[in-house]
């Protein structure tokens, strides 16, 4: 990955110009002389990151489009998704955006620096997961119903992997739908709450429920129920919230985005080039074993997801008392 | 048995060629950082963190291991032959160090420190290796409360055993606490002391921190304090190997060393310089030879070195099993192993014991790799410390941007890092330690995000810190440090001023 890495930098500083021309017809390809810049909003390792860098090694494999992966966390993503913004909407510096600086930020903070919507160019969708809940074997509780009953007389503590993340923001959604009033304990990340949860102290605890199937196997969790829309096919015995009367759709998605005003010819290349990557069985097996269920839009559709996505968590948000 | 055969196995991971040669280059670098005057085991691992972004865990933690460790090996160098030493640990190996080589015996001293750092670092080991199973197993039960009484325990330590100097050093601490507050609460999501930066949402990096204090602010000292090379003595190979009585007195104390070490680097919150100052201060009242003690004696110069030797190894206990740090540069390992997505933890050694033995076969080959290192090469750490500062700390200057910009590839926390830096070069001037400021900072937070935890898990009964039985007993132990260290310090004033404060009042001029 390094020597990848280098090259690239070397065939960057070896490129004297943009050499490209916008062909008519999109079909999978490269679509810069240049090679691309992958901006993640999360520190290396990560399923984001992840994502990222299957993403950038099979662009340069498959299509011969050279792409690197550039690290930029901070502030619950604005920082990258700010600096993606101000960067040539020429369709070499692209982000993998998330919930965090696109859906969740714009409700969350008074005031962000680059517009969400309109700020940027959502080239391609990629997919999401969707977290769960779990609760202690030892409750006795075994399904939705039964929890019901039992948080109605007694609250549990339930853990999250921070204030204002996806596992909180769903916290806040179940409460809100089933009317009770739950112990929210953050922690920061989700592997420390499932150590207090497996110590015994903590009662349940909202998580990404593809990446806790081991748990559930051994019988050390179990899963109520899955914020998706329809079941994962990695976990089938577990119900969705929705299929049980309760309309609770809370899923972290990834796709990929550029600055403002990228020309839409280029848009729709890198669209069809993205998409013809995630038909890969090969990425699709990595996607379903961290989660993920792709699914396919086009630019229109993905910016359309992003500005309802935003209006759809505006109420969370506020109910999980983070918003400034 | 069982603990053999998991050795072996970490063993056969680190032996792997690539694994020998990322242990090698970070006892390397470390000793190479070590070697340096007030450059120590800290900013060591924080200029090599960027490298291990790309590495495979196990590979990752073996080369930072190898510069932590091999810092400390490489900080007795410049203590011994210059009396400027290179760790903050090391100042105490210069006691006895500085004075044999003015007698022409820095050879012996070198190599009498060498062999004890190994022996030191093996009765870490061992100690690691021999504990941590139980540790971890014991730590599957822990919950919030009871890892709040382990970091309060190590705070309270580590404030009991640090003489000299009380109110600046709790001026430090809470000074650490406050920057470690900087940016988002994690249980209420509030912004705190953020000023309106964006960049502070996150809060301050310990490398950004860590860097300040004890990279940048030493080398502006270095303007206009060291200059450079003058080194008490030319190491000769005639005079190198300590005579059969030294070889002899040298085996006690490096046991000593190495049990005392042992035990306060496995508690989060002391660390190697209170380790080695406390070895050097017990060996003073009990070795055969304590009325040579400052003159330059082998078993002086041994018993520190022995003792921060087996403190670096056993900080790797509490990091590794409960995901406390066991000293600040611990915090950096943690941080490293969280962006392979691995949480220290009670879980770590059965889910990733390959990480863990590797880890631990890796403190014996990297010791020898150390003893290979100090002993026949001596010669090339003596010439480095005569290379002009003026080359030298350029340059350190570079890998310490370098090194904080590859953190969130932002121009900001170089600003930052440079800020902390000049509030550390202004502490120095006052005589402001800079570790307590560091130690408060790493465990401060953690014991906040605990407390708060076990209260808010608990639903606000705070008996639940009493009700715990792990809880419970490290609270009656805490309470009975306390009630010593109060004890010890009216005795203390009874008797004389001076024998308080002995290793302080000792200790070189730097």
């Amino acid at each position: 990955m390094i020597r990848n890495y280098l090259k690239s930098i070397g065939a960057s500083a070896m490129a004297l110009s943009l050499l490209w021309a916008p062909s008519a017809m999109a079909e999978p390809g490269a679509w810069s002389d240049e090679p691309v810049r992958i901006v993640v909003t999360f520190p290396p390792g990560g399923a984001s990151d992840l994502v990222a860098r299957l993403l950038a090694q099979y662009l340069d494999t498959e299509f011969g489009q050279k792409a690197v992966v550039d690290n930029r966390p901070g502030a619950a993503g604005t920082v990258a998704a700010d600096y993606v913004a101000q960067q040539d909407p020429d369709g070499t510096t692209l982000i993998l955006a998330n919930n965090a600086p696109y859906t969740i930020a714009p409700t969350r903070f008074k005031s962000i620096p680059y517009d969400p919507v309109n700020g940027a160019t959502h080239v391609a969708y990629i997919g999401a997961s969707a977290p769960g809940l779990f609760v202690q074997p030892s409750a006795g509780i075994k399904s939705l119903e039964d929890y019901i009953t039992h948080v109605k007389d007694t609250p549990m503590t339930y853990g999250s992997s921070g204030v204002g993340s996806i596992s909180h923001i769903l916290g806040e959604a179940v409460d809100a739908s089933l009317g009770v009033e739950s112990i929210h304990v953050p922690y920061k990340g989700s592997s420390p709450a499932i150590q207090d949860f497996r110590a015994g102290v903590l009662e349940s605890f909202y998580d990404l429920a593809v990446q806790n199937s081991d748990m559930i196997e051994d019988k050390e969790a179990v899963a109520i129920a899955i914020a998706s829309s329809v079941r994962n096919p990695e976990l089938p015995d577990v119900p969705t919230f929705k299929e049980q009367g309760y309309d609770i759709v809370v899923e972290n998605w990834v796709g990929l985005s550029g600055p403002a005003g990228i020309d839409p010819a280029t848009v729709s290349k890198i669209n069809e080039t993205v998409l013809a990557v995630f038909a890969n069985p090969e990425v699709q097996d990595r996607l379903t074993e961290l989660g993920i269920t792709h699914r396919a839009m086009d630019s229109q559709g993905y910016t359309d997801f992003v500005a309802n996505q935003i209006e759809v968590w505006a109420p969370l948000i506020i109910a999980t008392g983070i918003a400034e | 048995m069982d603990i053999l055969s998991s050795f072996y196995s970490g063993l056969l991971v680190v032996l792997e060629p690539h694994n020998l040669m990322y242990c090698f280059i970070g006892v390397f670098v470390g000793t190479f950082i070590g070697v340096l005057p007030g450059i120590g085991s800290m900013a060591a691992i924080a200029m090599i963190l960027p490298l291990t972004f790309y590495l495979e865990p196990t590979s990752a933690l073996v080369m930072i291991a190898g510069v932590y460790y091999g810092a400390e090996y490489g900080g007795s160098i410049a203590s011994i032959l210059m009396n400027i030493p290179g760790t903050p640990a090391a100042s105490i190996t210069a006691i006895e160090g500085y004075p044999m080589a003015k007698k022409g015996r820095a050879g012996v001293a070198l190599f009498s420190t060498a062999t004890a750092s190994f022996g030191g670092g093996m009765i870490g080991m061992i100690v690691m290796a021999a504990l941590s199973p139980s540790l971890a197993k014991l730590a599957l039960s822990f919950g919030p409360a009871d890892y709040f009484a382990v970091i309060l325990l190590g705070l309270i330590a580590a404030s009991a055993v640090s003489n000299g100097g009380a109110l600046k050093g709790i001026t430090m601490v809470v000074a650490g606490l406050m920057l470690g507050t900087i940016g988002i609460d994690l249980t209420t999501g509030d912004l705190r002391y953020t000023m309106g930066i964006p960049e502070l949402r996150d809060g301050v990096h310990i490398v950004i921190v860590a860097m300040g204090l004890f990279g940048v602010s030493e080398v502006i000292a270095s303007i206009r304090t060291n200059k450079g090379g003058s080194i008490a003595q030319k190491i000769d190979y005639n005079h190198f190997y300590p005579t059969r009585e030294e070889w002899k007195s040298l085996f006690a104390p490096i046991m000593r060393g190495g049990a005392i070490g042992s035990v306060f680097g496995a508690l989060p919150g002391t660390g190697q310089t209170i380790a080695a100052a406390i070895a050097y201060a017990v060996e003073k009242r009990v070795n055969r030879a304590k009325n040579l003690f400052g003159t330059g004696v082998v078993p002086g110069v041994a018993v520190p070195e022995a003792a921060n030797n087996s403190a670096t190894q056993t900080a790797f206990i509490p990091t590794l099993t409960l995901g406390v740090p066991g000293s600040p540069p611990m915090a950096i390992v943690i941080g490293a192993l969280m962006i392979y997505g691995i949480t220290p933890g009670p879980r770590l050694l059965t889910e990733e014991p390959d990480l863990f033995w590797g880890l631990v076969a890796s403190f014996l080959v990297g010791n020898v790799m150390l003893i290979i290192l100090n002993i026949p090469l001596i010669g090339i750490w003596v010439r480095l410390l005569q290379i002009p500062y003026k080359y030298m700390y350029p340059t350190i200057i570079v890998l310490i941007c370098i090194g904080v910009y590859s953190l969130n590839n932002n121009v900001f926390d170089i600003w930052l890092t440079l800020i902390i830096g000049a509030v550390g070069y202004w502490m120095k001037l006052y005589k402001f330690e800079p570790a307590p400021l560091l130690l408060g900072f790493v465990l401060g937070p953690l014991m906040e995000e605990q407390l708060r935890r076990a209260m808010l898990l608990s639903r606000g009964d705070p008996m639940v810190f009493l009700e715990r039985p792990i809880s419970a007993t490290l609270i009656a132990i805490t309470v009975a440090v306390l009630i010593y260290a109060f004890y010890a310090a009216i005795r203390a004033k009874k008797i004389t001023a001076s024998t308080s404060s002995e290793v302080q009042q000792e200790g070189p001029n730097t």
